[in-house]
């Protein structure tokens, strides 16, 4: 029994013991940090802001975080080039059906309000991140003065800025009335924030896009900082600032004298050159990387260690020609029957548009030039065409690129959307951009994606030059003579004689050493003429020798430059609105298009299609955000 | 004496040491006798419904002393007063009794047909089944154990009122279990008690059903309360077999058997290659378009082709005979993979080749028993269950122990079950979505082969011939996918009876997993859209979860006042960490070389990665249960949980509860009624709280991610790609804990001299403060928005069961109906500025779920069809938004004059209105039958499988019945190059009753809209389990004392007016930023693996 009352002893103090370890244990028991992220804090040196910039730039296409469709690319092809005319959105009927609803301007279907999504929240994205960094920017300088040196410091802010006026602009393009952010504008969005009232004027959107600029180009070093080709210079911002300006002209008339006075400023002391041939612009070969007419591109990589390709040409991989190709998928962003057509010149390498009524062809389809032009044959009866046509459109039978001969095989489902490829996306077979992880390896390559480069500066001083009233109206027609000479530098050659089928279709290609390169070097017949008749096309293209006399002829020869230069490159629907032309242009195009693309039957441009809808989740989230007119 | 003595010192120290101490419950209450003494013993044998059981032996353990009960039961004998009596009799579950010193000793033996156990475990306690105020349900364990799936989840089905039940038919797949319906947006999975250790686990395969002893389901609060935080979404409690006191058992369970698809998709689609094309040609000819010829050529005369991709592939889709359209084929030039060739076939069976059966063994050894000081139970088991899926496999080898140990006051010991999982072919979870095996991969052409001319996986490479991968491919490759699931699970503990009334108890919960997953990705040059890359990947999760609880019972009996008090403490703690890898471009693709080093695959596509998570509770908690003379009941609860996951200022949450019985039956004025034996009415009400979303959510987070906010600023590519940081998730320091009201009112009856019965319950669950993370404007970034409590909802419903056992003729029978229903409505969202959100997943684009004010969790959200446009008049208003005539035809709700989104309205539910189950036991001599049929009735099917077999998207296969069911025109209705304003179209619908829109090539969006078109009503009756047995006389084989053969067949049919593969679809595995959502997504079929049909044989056997 004394055994038991021990025991008792025993189990009592057990029992003591452990009340007092359990409540030893409990004083911080509930105190777990979180795993596996870091705090605020932590980002509070210059590597944290350094960090947090960089992240801004890496919005400028589809990440991670951010895709799901392709509405997020950095090209907008499905909101610039495809709604426009240039392109159809390619592939088969099904697959990515919002792409077409955008095309037809049909948005009853309702797909197409996740990829308005995708842009709206890439774009706010970069204005988040951006502001992001300016915000930590200035908690680092309070906190430790001595983290970061002013130079870094200012260049920073001007990155920052820059790249919300980027974000801010790609929204205005899209959407016109939008709500504008502010580095101030911090309140939690659990107490009500980031839901700001999109009921500013639109002129005003534009000055708030210049005044960010402006600061910018006050921050910013005229060459980029730590040598990073990547990052804004005052340079870029300043460039940046003469398109917003152009843009911003369209309703305030007085900008034109100001966006001439800055691109002249450019074009008079900028870093900023064309490069030396038109195959030069679009590729994947590490020379050419960030020439001298990148202005603002997105710096695609490969091969960095991220296992999906994220960081390569996300938003363009599925702008490549089909299953019988390289590629292997998925055919979209065709180039239209249209396009195509309007590179044909006439017997002077001037548009043929410009003085041929009938230059998208007369009948159905059967009869459209696109077809005719290299389908049938000996090399002499050839119709002529701009040697860019062939650095911007995969066309059967023509070499594509160094990857051999374009075929109808690499065609998703013609009848659909007719026969052609981009192009200007594609990597060269010689270029070792390819990428080597993900789904379908062979469409992500680091080609770079052109967001504003040199050509487009240029064309867009040659408009101011139209319109300021300070401008010079033959100034335009330099301008447009300077980008054809270059156009006229190479054409498409053979690319590869290892293509069994490309050879056998032109034997020449074996034969001939001068066509084999892949970018082969037109003949000047005459000072404003070049040409080379190859056994695919006759490429031919001239400069406007004759002074322009009025507005209207100086605006076609701009504006048919504009689309040949750009086609493809995302930039024409905005580029049609811009100039106030969207309705006629894009309906004449559907007019004759239907006849050879069944589905745009029916399909007609409207006054509310001169601005996108804004996605309809987004005026649920932020209710005073109201939609624009007609949607 | 001595020693033990020395081993109750040595156990104290023990107890202080590891701070365990005191009782398990149940095997030392009550005095210690004085062991040896001869008593005389005397009793009566009955069983659980009163029934006098004549004719059963009992002996004293260890001797050959013995006696027989007489007509009314009773037995005497004389035996020392610590000696165990074995109460045996045939077509009973054997029994061992203590005598303890007691000269009456009553027992009530089972049957071996279904019988409800007197005893049942609750929380942290056993009660008397008749005690109980709450709305508990007992498991029919016997039933389930019949049943052959992997976890015992998923033979829950239908087994419970109020108990829903949803798993595909891959071996070892994951189960929702849902009990009363969807209380929250997040996470609604029942906490499981194993053997007093809470575990949160969707598979729970590591625990082998046939070691499972009972289970009871705490369906509302006033029962679950007592587990307080996690109780929301109902508890159950599994307990697994223990030894017993007696002889030593050894019990063998063998069983074999085959499983097959219990439908098939070759039952639905096209099989031949020329049917198929027909519907090809009408879709283009129906469009205005030219019809490719590239495939079947002339298309007025088409033809299997010889190859759908010659070596030349290059002119594959040529419209015409040409230079570049090669069609001449030399298999000389055959090579893999650059130079394929791939023969037409006139129709290939894509379902049979993926599909056909699997073997199915089970072999479950255990040995129990145990003496007045101790109990052993110890099993070992192994599963291996072939998938009906080629390459697709589970096994699963386990060890139990399970012992107790009884010193005097003292008592220790554990239950402890190790576990291995293996499951191959690397599913996800139940193959669901449109590129796992079944998704739209079963959909491939029948004109595309199986296998090349050299014997290669073939594919759709051809134009046309749509983008999908060969489904055998998939299995082929993933067959050597290996998830292996490594587990420790139980816990040990220690009791003491310190009192007469007060017993002490603590126990060490741990559940200890390991899992890993190496998996292998092929490369598909058969493929239209190639991946010209194969890569590995493989990962590891350690996780580790302890519970530590505490309690203390104080049971108190005077006159006829029964006080049972229970206090008790409990700390829970989890980690997990896992790890990742991943790389490409293997230098040699063999299973054996499947390593992640440099030398092995490309070294700049290596990628690794971790994570992790730690999360802690903390409670105390308490209940008294008080009776009067087993006629007034109240019981309440009161529990405070504290959560590492909430707001400091918030982590605190206090759950009451209280229940209230009356036992009508035991008033006077009911006492003497010859109907009822038995009749309670039961009141219970109750709090329960909910935290399950991610730790540490109350803080903001930053970080990053390579593919997201790295960036290659210095434009090499990729050499400068430089570190970039975002914020990843905005905290909410004030997160609370959801909280649910729940409200029961049940009622007991048993009748006919206890040979029927009844239970039914009505409830009604109110959550408050609902966690979710709604969606943040796009101007806060893509930060993961914040987890806040925003929100109501409510469930209300009934459950009930009714039973009836009785014996005609010598044949002993029972029938029980079980069946529940329930409505599920959002009653309040906050801070949305909206009253609705969208579910979590788009399927192409576009999302078929919505959240909305008054209406269920995850209800179906869309267009509302009518039938189709007759003619051009019907569809003119509609002409610009796609309506033409044969066309789909959509409401106008809103009247705008367009079909857009803004028309769209609810279309359907998941949920079901009525769920029931249906058991019936048959007893005949030696012949058993058994039977369980379950239905389910009213919910709702969103058929995204529509997406292939219906509208084509991707060029896939289509119901075999399309062209014939489709709508037809009497006239033609193809777009003219003509202006809009001419755009006639002079056709007529010929058959408004078709079950399919036009087919038309051009009708690429409009139709297949979501609408409710694809709802359809998913209810079926499926007789789940039915098995005939026999049981073998003890002497029929001398060295077996019992056996019991069976054959059994599971789902063996299913009646349902579902069109598609299986309407039992499990539900999606759904993660967001704040955790599981699988509710927000339920009833959605994307094609998944359907149910088995399994057919076994088996014996079971004691030693």
């Amino acid at each position: 029994m004394k055994q038991q009352d021990r025991n008792r002893l025993l189990y009592g103090m057990a029992v003591v013991m452990l009340a007092a370890g359990v409540a030893y244990a409990c004083k911080d028991f509930l105190n777990i940090p979180a795993q596996g992220t870091v705090i605020e804090q932590s980002l509070e040196t210059k590597a944290g802001v350094e960090g947090s910039l960089i992240a801004a730039y890496r919005s400028l296409d589809c990440s991670s975080s951010s895709a799901g469709s392709w509405g997020c690319a950095a090209s907008n092809w499905v909101w610039g080039s495809v709604p426009s005319g240039d392109a159809h959105k390619g592939s088969n009927a099904g697959d990515q059906q919002p792409i077409n609803d955008i095309e037809t301007f049909s948005w009853a279907v309702g797909e197409a309000e996740g990829y308005l999504n995708q842009k709206w929240s890439q774009a706010y994205e970069g204005v988040f991140r951006a502001n992001a960094t300016l915000n930590l920017l200035k908690r680092v300088q309070t906190l430790k003065p001595l983290e970061i040196s002013t130079t870094d410091a200012n260049s920073i802010k001007g990155e920052a800025l820059f790249l919300r006026a980027h974000y801010h602009f790609e929204a205005y393009r899209m959407w016109g009335h939008i709500p504008y952010y502010f580095e101030a504008d911090t309140t939690p969005v659990t107490l009500g924030g980031f839901r700001k009232a999109n009921d500013l004027p639109l002129d005003s959107i534009v000055k708030l896009v210049i005044a960010d600029l402006n600061s910018a180009i006050a921050l910013l070093p005229a060459k980029p900082r730590n040598g990073d080709l990547g990052r804004a210079t005052s340079w870029t911002a300043k460039a940046y600032k003469g398109r917003v300006q152009v843009y911003g002209a369209v309703r305030t008339p007085a900008l034109w004298d100001s966006a001439l006075a800055t691109l002249r400023d450019v074009q008079a002391n900028g870093p900023f050159k064309l490069e030396t041939s038109f195959d030069h612009v679009w590729t994947g070969f590490t020379q050419y990387r960030n020439g001298p007419e990148t202005i603002l591109a997105f710096q695609a990589s490969i091969k960095d260690g991220e296992p999906s390709g994220w960081n390569s040409n996300w938003g363009e991989r599925l702008n490549f020609p089909h299953s019988g190709s390289h590629f292997g998928c998925c055919g979209f962003h065709q180039p239209s029957y249209q396009l195509v057509n309007f590179f044909a010149v006439d017997a002077t390498g001037l548009p043929l548009a410009l003085t041929n009524p009938n230059w998208n062809g007369t009948s159905g389809l059967t009869a459209a030039q696109g077809d005719t032009n290299f389908a049938a044959g000996a090399p002499g009866s050839l119709a002529p065409v701009d040697p860019r046509l062939d650095w911007t459109v995969g066309r059967d039978r023509v070499p594509y690129k160094d990857w051999g001969l374009h075929a109808r095989g690499w065609i998703r489902d013609a009848s659909y959307s007719g026969p052609f490829s981009p192009k200007k996306n594609v990597h060269e077979q010689g270029a070792n951009a390819e990428n080597n992880v993900g789904w379908q390896a062979t469409q992500t390559n680091d080609v770079n994606i052109h967001i504003f480069r040199y050509a487009d500066l240029l064309l867009l001083l040659a408009e101011a030059e139209i319109h300021a009233t300070t401008g010079v109206l033959d100034n335009a027609r330099t301008i447009v003579n300077q980008i054809r000479a270059r156009a006229g530098k190479v054409a498409q050659g053979c690319g590869t004689i290892t293509d069994t089928i490309l050879t056998k279709a032109w034997p020449t290609c074996k034969t001939d050493a001068a066509i084999q390169p892949m970018a082969i070097p037109l003949v000047a017949v005459t000072p404003t003429l070049d040409t080379l008749a190859t056994p695919w096309a006759v490429y031919k293209i001239g400069l406007y020798t004759t002074p322009f006399i009025s507005v209207a002829q100086a605006d076609s020869a701009v504006q048919y430059e504009r689309r040949l230069e750009l086609a493809m490159e995302g930039q024409r629907f905005f580029d049609l609105r811009r100039w106030r032309i969207a309705d006629t242009e894009i309906n004449s195009y559907i007019t004759r298009e239907r006849t050879r693309i069944p589905y745009l039957a029916g399909v007609t441009y409207t006054a509310r299609d001169s601005l996108y809808p804004i996605p309809s989740i987004q005026l649920d989230l932020a209710p005073l955000l109201v939609q624009n007119p007609g949607w | 004496m001595n020693d033990m003595l020395q081993g109750k010192r040595f156990l104290g120290a023990v107890g202080m040491s590891v701070l365990l101490a005191l009782v398990l419950c149940g095997t030392a209450l009550g005095q210690q006798p004085a062991p040896g003494q001869q008593i005389d013993v005397s009793g009566r044998v009955t069983a659980p419904d009163g029934e006098r059981i004549r004719g059963a032996s009992v002996r004293i353990r260890g001797t050959t002393t013995s006696a027989i009960t007489d007509d009314e039961g009773k037995y005497s004998l004389t035996a020392p007063s610590d000696a165990v009596l074995v109460f045996n009799r045939i077509g009973y579950r054997g029994v061992g009794v203590s005598v303890g010193g007691r000269t009456t000793v009553n027992v009530v033996m089972e049957r071996a047909v279904t019988v409800l156990p007197e005893v049942v475990v609750t929380g942290y306690t056993t009660q008397k089944r008749a005690d109980i105020t709450g709305a508990v349900a007992t498991v029919d364990v016997a039933g389930i154990q019949q049943q052959t799936s992997t976890s015992v989840l998923q033979r829950l089905d239908g087994q419970v009122p109020g108990v829903t039940v949803e798993a595909g038919g891959s071996p070892g797949s994951r189960t929702t279990v849902r009990i009363r319906g969807v209380s929250s947006f997040q996470n609604n999975d029942p906490l499981y008690i194993v053997d007093g250790t809470p575990v949160q686990d969707t598979y729970l395969n590591w625990l082998s059903p046939s070691e499972i002893g009972s289970i009871q389901v705490l369906k509302d609060a006033s029962a679950a309360s007592i587990y307080g935080s996690r109780a929301s979404n109902g508890v159950v409690i599994i307990e697994t077999r223990r030894g017993r006191p007696g002889p030593r058992r050894v019990s063998l369970d063998v069983r074999t058997g085959v499983a097959t698809p219990t439908h098939g998709m070759d039952d639905i689609l096209t099989l031949n290659a020329l049917d198929y094309f027909k519907v090809v040609k009408t879709s283009y000819e129906n469009a205005g378009t030219a019809v490719p010829r590239n495939i079947y050529g002339d298309p007025n005369n088409p033809t299997v082709p010889a190859y759908i991709w010659p070596n030349d592939g290059k002119g594959q889709s040529c419209s015409a005979a040409g230079p570049t359209c090669t069609t001449v084929v030399d298999p000389a030039s055959y090579k893999y993979p650059s130079t394929l060739i791939m023969p037409g076939s006139p129709g290939t069976n894509w379902w049979k080749a993926v599909f056909g059966s699997g073997q199915y063994r089970d072999a479950n050894l255990a040995v129990s028993g145990g003496g007045e000081d101790n109990a052993y139970h110890v099993s070992f088991n192994f599963l291996d269950q072939e998938g009906t899926a080629a390459f697709t496999r589970l096994q699963r080898g386990g060890v139990r122990i399970n012992t107790a140990f009884n010193m005097g006051r003292t008592s220790v010991g554990e239950n402890v079950a190790l576990s291995r999982e293996r499951h191959y072919g690397g599913l996800d979870d139940d193959a669901l979505g449109e590129d796992n095996i079944i998704g739209k991969n079963i959909m491939q052409q029948p004109v595309v082969p199986v296998y090349d001319i050299n014997g290669y996986f073939a594919s759709g490479k051809a134009v046309g011939l749509s983008n999908l991968t060969n489904p055998l491919k998939i299995a082929d490759a993933h067959q050597h996918d290996i998830s292996t699931n490594d587990r420790i699970f139980g816990n040990v503990f220690a009791g003491f009876d310190a009192a007469h009334d007060l017993s002490l108890k603590t126990r060490l919960g741990f559940n200890l997993g390991q899992n890993s997953f190496h998996g292998f990705s092929p490369t598909t040059p058969e493929n239209s859209e190639v991946t010209d890359v194969n890569g590995i990947n493989e990962n590891y999760n350690l996780f580790t979860e302890w519970t530590w609880s505490n309690t203390l019972n104080y049971t108190h009996t005077i006159n006829q006042h029964n006080l049972a008090v229970l206090l008790g403490q409990e700390a829970t703690k989890n980690t997990n960490r896992f790890e990742a890898g991943s790389c490409a471009n293997l230098l040699n693709p063999d299973v054996d070389s499947r390593y992640i080093q440099d030398a092995l695959c490309d070294p700049t596509t290596k990628n690794v990665s971790s994570s992790g998570g730690q999360a802690s509770l903390l409670s105390y908690f308490g209940k008294a249960d008080y009776n009067f003379a087993d006629k007034y009941y109240l019981s309440v609860t009161l529990r405070r949980d504290g959560s590492s996951r909430l707001g400091p200022q918030n982590q605190w949450g206090t759950f009451p509860a209280v229940g209230a019985g009356w036992r009508l039956s035991r008033e006077s004025f009911l006492s003497h009624n010859s109907l009822f034996s038995n009749m309670m009415l039961r009141f219970g009400w109750g709090v329960t709280g909910n935290q399950q979303i991610p730790a540490g959510r109350i803080v903001s987070q930053f970080g990053g991610d390579r593919g997201d906010t790295f960036y290659d600023i210095g434009g090499t590519s990729p050499t400068t790609i430089r570190p970039g940081f975002k914020q990843t998730a905005i905290g909410n320091v004030d997160l609370k804990w959801e909280e649910q009201r729940s409200t029961n009112v049940g009622l007991d009856l048993e009748f006919l001299e206890g040979r029927g019965t009844f239970s039914a319950d009505v409830y009604r669950r109110n959550t408050n403060n609902l966690l979710f993370d709604p969606r943040t404007p796009a101007a806060a970034g893509s930060a993961a928005p914040p987890i806040v409590n925003i929100g109501k909802m409510r469930n209300q419903g009934i459950d009930f069961s009714i039973g009836y056992r009785s014996s005609t003729g010598g044949t002993l029978w029972s029938v029980t109906f079980n069946g529940s229903h329930y409505r599920n409505k959002i009653l309040q969202i906050d801070n949305l500025g909206t009253e609705s959100f969208t579910g979590p997943i788009s399927l192409r684009e576009q999302n078929p779920v919505i959240n909305m004010l008054g209406e269920p969790i995850g209800a179906f959200y869309g267009l509302v069809a009518d039938g189709y446009y007759k003619d051009s008049l019907d569809a003119a208003p509609f002409w610009d938004d796609g309506a033409r005539p044969g066309r789909i035809k959509f409401k106008d709700l809103n009247g705008d004059g367009t079909i857009t989104g803004a028309d769209r309205a609810i279309i359907g539910s998941p949920h079901p209105d009525f769920t029931g189950g249906l058991d019936l036991n048959l007893r005949r001599g030696a012949w058993e039958v058994s039977a369980t049929v379950l239905g389910t009735f009213g919910n709702q099917i969103f058929n995204a499988q529509k997406y292939w077999y219906v509208f084509r998207y991707f060029d896939t296969n289509v119901r075999s019945d399309l062209l014939a069911n489709s709508v037809v025109l009497d006239g033609p209705c193809a777009p003219a190059p003509s202006p809009r304003t001419d755009y006639i179209c002079p056709g007529k619908v010929t058959n408004p009753d078709a079950k399919y829109p036009r087919l038309d090539n051009s009708d690429a969006a409009f139709s297949r809209q979501f609408s409710s078109y694809w709802i359809e009503d998913g209810s079926y009756v499926r007789l789940r389990n039915l098995q005939v047995a026999y049981n073998l006389p003890p002497a029929w084989i001398r060295w077996v004392p019992a056996a019991r053969v069976y054959v059994q067949a599971e789902n063996l049919f299913t009646i349902t007016g579902y069109s598609g593969l299986d309407p039992a679809l499990p539900a999606w595995s759904t993660f967001g930023a704040a955790g599981d959502i699988r509710d927000q997504f339920r009833g959605v079929d994307e094609g998944s693996y359907p149910s088995n049909r399994t057919f076994t044989i088996g014996i079971s056997t004691t030693f």
